[in-house]
């Protein structure tokens, strides 16, 4: 009943990048009834090593020989991989050939896993899974927001009870100001950073050396933002450089104004090594302001009680951790899949939602949507706590449009369902058989408010499905 | 370690006819055709018993049968071999011979009651070497002249010690079993449910799963789970997964520790080879092996580990007229001949039609600790019990009292008394703890070191062991509070960590009852057919049981139609036939139908299978469906009955679906007996079992049936042969079903 599966975590950052290979059993909850994974154990933990830039562009022969040698260290086939992907984040999604790297890294990997590029929302999402989840279950009536700091973005994510409610996204990190190691030497200065020098009046850049007041006012600047951003007190409209820096708005909810703060990322570790007693490395040893923003972290005093208290796993490698175990989620066991062939189907995207309430004009829209996409398309049918008849009706709905609109019965067509009713759905909108579609139905999927999903193949009555271009908000449900 | 004697070197008298035992009791000539009959009468009156005819008519006829029995010498039993229905003396019959030879010379002439007589009068050591002379029908023979008090006095006069990591059985001590059962075989539920144990002081005498799934690949993952759990706590106990004992010995050849070898046993040979698949040579085997290669080969005395209870033979009816006192006594001469570590005896676990209630429940316990000691075997106690029998947790607790007075070695520890995999109901670790505290009774040594060492105990302040400030709290083995939420959210049945004293706390008990009360409501309500008629029209017929109360406790009675409803079905010819019945929860079937069928006859109209008028059985069991199909010359039945409920309220309401598929055509039946190898084959089944809100949605179990029913006709097969044909991806010439 139960069976072994490989996940696989792959992160590029602005600084860094790492790998995490582990093994873990899908089995069936027997408490929720769900399906879900078990025994997530770590069978391979690459070194972390600085991601292989060469000018603004990564260096790709670099990239595939460590995705080679962390696959083959990790003794994994990417035909064994189940759940996970890759990330390029931060300055590291805005290189040049990020793309091209993308489509390298799906070749090498299996196709239906996520690996996608400058996603922050997902981002912050994997970090807060990454870091807090046991966090949160442990303290389940407290939010908490996690501020996923890296060399180039903090990923924010405010959380409850294990659920991401909100995300959000800073251009704040260690590497804005990448300096000569021992020293506070420019060397060389982040699109963002050049315009907040000027504002801050430091006329300075490469080959000159910030005095430690200089350093002071950036690193102010920053925490002012933070600290901004998790009290829900946007920068002024009057401050454009403050503007820049914000990638995606965070919006704290009005009901929960005192969230627990927590950090994760590489300027996360430091923190947290430094609250442990572990004694600080060398100055700028990494070339950056990480050692410095980590120090002015520790002392800001709304969050030393939290930073001291409310202690996350794995900080330095939330995001890998949580690509790992959180960004693939596992379906029901009845799915509705006539035809296991149908999948994989990859960047699907997801063109909206269904209700039971919706409108017959609504429906058609929406399969006209998927109609004209070239790669299908999905839909999330809510159905909140469904019984025969709604399921029926609804079904029977759907079947009745896609028949008046000619639905070309290969083209594929994809319901994400968070109920357990997905098999008698599809039958339903099939009509039994009767109505030829090549249609799947996913249930018991927690559906992301996303614009993209990968259903990858089934195994062992199982489909793992993963969601990408998320949006600030959270989940649908 | 012990030499095994060849079989064949083992004299047994050889078959004697059957000799009538006659006599005249006050007035009135009562005689028994053979001693099985006679043996059989002169036990209490158990429900087994009384199904096979075996039992007493009355109370005189039993203690008439019990003075005849009186008066045999053991010679006379010696000579007279209790034989299978071939009349042959099967190979369980043969190692209960391999007796003390010269002990037994100097006791042949006794009658049981003589001999009887002198075990109440005689030593502990005497009692032990009066046992090695005996074979498992002479214990059993002597279990039946003996009332409460002389099956307490003899047993407790006896102690039986074995050793591995941990002593058990010294005096002054009484352990636990833990059984950490899961559904799903989840790591985590597992795991939390040893830390919980542990934590009540329960392990001592092994921690042992019993797999959901019995692979090689899950056993070994499990045992090593059970390993990693014992090193991390560093719990001086013995672990072991309680698969079949050819799973677990491919488990050692793989490299895995297997510590204790377990096998269940029955006391016939036919029960043994064709339901246990197993034989005295495999269990020769299987002892050898653990001698030469087990984990503990080097430090431990005894590494065998047997399950027993009364009944097994009887409910496979391959119990050759023998009554389920004398079959227990059979299987612990077997089980003594490979000197095992524990024996756990959990008769009880069958249901009402072996053991009817509190008192046949309790009484057969008393019997099977008193012959296991008598024969010299290390007894642990499991009086456990189903929901379907009226049998309580009173009761249950009422036997637990009775068997720490007689000297059980051990209790279960199945926690909150919930197994939730097996859907029955054992003793826990806070019973084991109450029954310590009440009886003056402390665990192993070892392992009584390893809790003081813990908290979980501590010296009073007059020396004695009282529980320690970590008494009952499992967190204590987690490294983290997200560890401990994680390991808990994958069990079921975790109602509260509160106690009092040594109990549950009163708010967890609150919680537990309840639940068990709902599930055994939902096997006593009875079908309201009137409300059933509501979601379609459905035709009722009758089953041979006149009663709920016969229908639970005789299940044969259920599986056959009244000559009445055989007089009105007629065949009809349709391809698929819905039938709807009871079983063990009527709840179920009230909870699930509305959804479920409704979806099912969409469905079939849908895939235009031709359907008869739906049926209602009120008392059914699963094989209903068998005459059913014969009768209406229907293709496939579907049959949708309750299922046996557990332990929580919730899956008291699980229905389960049997597609039966009735092998018609002799070219498909030719294949289906070729590939599953029983000549007399009519029927194949699939099942899609575990319907209701919180395991397969009825909604989406009815889109699975009309699946499987689909599957089945365009396959014309079912079960086995159905999934190795799909496999096959060669679609059937004629896949479509006949419209």
């Amino acid at each position: 009943m139960n069976h072994a599966v490989k996940l696989v975590g792959l992160d590029f950052g602005t600084t860094t990048s790492s790998a995490v290979i582990a093994s873990a059993q899908v089995v069936r909850n027997s408490v929720t009834g769900r399906m879900e994974l078990s025994q997530v154990r770590e069978c391979y933990r690459s070194d972390i090593v600085f991601t292989p830039f060469h000018d603004d562009s990564l260096d790709e022969e670099r990239v595939r020989e460590y995705l080679d040698g962390w696959l083959a260290a990790g003794g994994v086939h990417p035909e064994e991989i189940f759940g996970g992907g890759a990330l390029l984040t931060g300055l590291a999604a805005q290189a040049s050939n990020s793309a091209a790297l993308v489509r390298l890294i799906r070749r090498r990997l299996r196709e239906a896993l996520i690996a996608t590029a400058n996603d922050p929302c997902l981002e912050a999402w994997l970090a807060f899974m990454g870091s807090c989840t046991g966090l949160t279950r442990a303290h389940p009536d407290t939010p908490i927001v996690n501020l996923d700091i890296g060399g180039g973005t903090t990923n924010l994510a405010l959380g409850v009870n294990g659920e991401v409610l909100r995300t959000g996204c800073l251009f704040v990190g260690a590497r804005h100001i990448q300096v000569v190691p021992g020293t506070y030497r420019i060397v060389k200065l982040s699109r963002y950073a050049r315009p907040l020098l000027d504002q801050l009046g430091i006329g300075k850049g490469p080959g000159d050396s910030l005095t430690m007041e200089e350093v002071e006012h950036v690193l102010g600047f920053y925490v002012r933002l933070l600290e901004g951003a998790v009290a829900g007190t946007p920068h002024p409209v009057d401050d454009p450089v403050g503007g820049l820096h914000q990638l995606v708005a965070f919006r704290l909810l009005p009901e929960m104004p005192h969230a627990v703060v927590t950090l994760s990322g590489g300027v996360g570790e430091l923190v947290y090594a430094h609250l442990a007693g572990k004694p600080p490395p060398p100055t700028t040893a990494y070339g950056d302001l990480g050692i410095d923003l980590a120090r002015r972290l520790v002392n800001v005093p709304r969050w030393a009680t939290h930073l001291r208290t409310y202690v996350p796993a794995s900080a330095g490698r939330a995001t890998v951790y949580g690509l790992l175990r959180h960004s693939t989620q596992i379906s029901g066991s009845t799915v509705f899949l006539p035809r296991q062939e149908a999948l994989p189907l990859v960047d699907l995207p997801i063109v909206g939602t269904v209700l039971p309430a919706s409108s017959d004009l609504r429906l058609r829209d929406l399969v006209e949507l998927i109609q004209r996409s070239p790669k299908g398309g999905c839909l999330r049918a809510m159905l909140a706590g469904p019984s025969w008849q709604v399921v029926r009706e609804l079904g029977q709905r759907i079947a009745r449009v896609l028949r008046a609109q000619g639905f070309p019965p290969t083209h594929p067509l994809v319901l994400l369902v968070p109920e357990d009713c997905g098999k008698l759905l599809g039958h339903y909108i099939t009509e039994w058989g009767a109505l030829p579609l090549n249609l799947v139905v996913i249930d018991e999927i927690a559906v992301r408010d996303a614009h993209f999903a990968h259903v990858g193949a089934l195994q062992n009555q199982v489909v793992p499905v993963s969601f990408y271009g998320i949006s600030a908000g959270g989940e649908v449900t | 370690v012990k030499a095994l004697p060849s079989l064949a070197g083992v004299p047994v008298p050889g078959p004697q006819s059957d000799q009538v035992y006659s006599g005249t009791f006050h007035g009135q000539p009562i005689a028994f055709h053979g001693l099985k009959r006679l043996l059989g009468a002169a036990d209490y009156s158990k429900s087994g018993d009384r199904h096979t005819g075996l039992a007493a008519a009355n109370d005189l006829v039993r203690e008439a049968a019990r003075s005849l029995l009186a008066g045999l010498t053991l010679q006379h039993l010696y000579d007279h071999p209790l034989t299978d229905d071939r009349g042959q003396v099967d190979e369980v019959m043969r190692v209960n011979y391999d007796i003390d030879r010269g002990g037994f010379a100097t006791i042949a002439h006794l009658t049981l009651g003589e001999l009887k007589d002198h075990l109440l009068g005689c030593s502990g050591e005497a009692v032990q070497r009066v046992g090695r002379a005996l074979t498992g029908v002479m214990a059993a023979a002597l279990a039946k002249l003996c009332d409460v008090h002389e099956l307490i006095l003899v047993a407790r006069k006896v102690t039986r010690t074995t050793r591995a990591r941990t002593v058990l059985g010294t005096p002054g001590t009484l352990s636990s079993r833990l059984q950490p059962n899961h559904p799903t075989d989840d790591v985590r539920g597992i795991t939390f449910l040893c830390y919980w144990g542990l934590s009540l002081g329960a392990g001592d005498a092994l921690i042992g799963v019993n797999p959901a799934v019995d692979t090689v690949e899950n056993v070994t993952t499990l045992l090593r789970q059970l390993d990693t759990i014992r090193r991390r706590t560093g719990v001086p106990t013995q672990v072991c997964v309680l698969a079949h004992i050819k799973t677990q010995l491919a488990c050692l050849d793989r490299g895995v520790p297997v510590e204790i070898l377990f096998q269940s046993l029955a006391g016939t040979e036919q029960t043994n080879q064709l339901e246990f698949d197993i034989s005295v040579d495999l269990l020769d085997h299987g002892y050898r092996t653990m001698a030469e290669r087990g984990a503990l080969k080097d430090s431990a005395n005894q590494f065998m580990y047997f399950e027993t209870g009364q009944g097994s033979e009887l409910t496979y009816g391959k119990h050759h007229g023998i009554d389920m006192t004398t079959t227990e006594g059979l299987c612990y001469g077997l089980a003594r001949r490979y000197d095992p570590f524990m024996v756990n005896n959990v008769t009880g676990f069958i249901g009402p039609e072996t053991h009817l209630d509190n008192g046949e429940m309790i009484l057969a316990n008393l019997q099977d600790h008193f012959m296991g000691k008598l024969l010299g075997l290390p007894m642990g106690m499991a009086p456990c019990y189903t929901l379907h029998a009226r049998i309580t947790l009173e009761g249950q607790q009422l036997a637990t009292q009775l068997l720490t007075a007689a000297g059980a070695n051990y209790f279960m520890d199945v926690c909150l008394n919930t197994d939730r995999m097996l859907a029955y109901f054992d003793t826990s670790g806070h019973d084991v703890q109450t029954l310590r505290e009440i009886h003056g009774r402390t665990p192993a040594p070892e392992f009584l070191e390893w809790c003081l060492h813990q908290g979980i105990f501590a010296h009073g302040g007059d020396g004695a062991i009282v529980r320690g400030p970590h008494w009952g709290d499992p967190r204590r083995f987690c490294t983290s509070g997200s560890e401990f939420e994680d390991l808990r959210s994958a069990t079921p049945a975790a109602y509260g960590f509160e106690t009092a004293g040594p109990r549950p706390g009163d708010a967890v008990q609150r919680r537990l009852r309840p639940n068990h009360a709902v599930a055994r409501e939902a096997i006593h309500a009875e079908l309201d057919v009137d409300e059933l008629q509501q979601i379609t029209p459905f035709r009722v017929v009758e089953t041979e049981a006149p009663s709920k109360e016969a229908h639970l406790g005789s299940p044969a009675l259920g599986a056959r139609l009244s000559p009445r409803t055989v007089g009105q079905l007629r065949p009809e010819h349709q391809q698929v036939q819905i039938v709807v019945s009871d079983g063990l929860s009527a709840a179920a079937v009230h909870h699930n139908l509305p959804d479920l069928l409704p979806v099912l006859l969409d469905g079939l109209a849908g895939r235009r299978l031709r359907q008869g008028q739906p049926i209602l059985a009120r008392y059914g069991r699963v094989k209903l469906a068998e005459p059913i199909a014969e009768r209406l010359q229907a293709d496939l039945v579907v049959h949708l009955i309750g299922e046996r409920p557990g332990g929580d309220a919730q899956s008291a309401r699980s229905l389960s679906a049997y597609l039966v598929y009735r092998l018609a055509d002799p070219e498909v039946r030719k294949q289906a007996v070729a590939f599953n190898g029983h000549r007399d084959l009519r029927f194949e089944y699939t099942v899609i079992s575990n319907i209701y809100a919180g395991g397969l949605p009825p909604l989406e179990a009815g889109g699975g049936i009309v699946e499987k029913v689909s599957a089945i006709l365009a396959w014309q097969a079912a079960g086995n042969r159905l999934e190795a044909l799909m496999k096959t991806r060669t679609a059937p010439l004629d896949a479509s079903p006949r419209g």
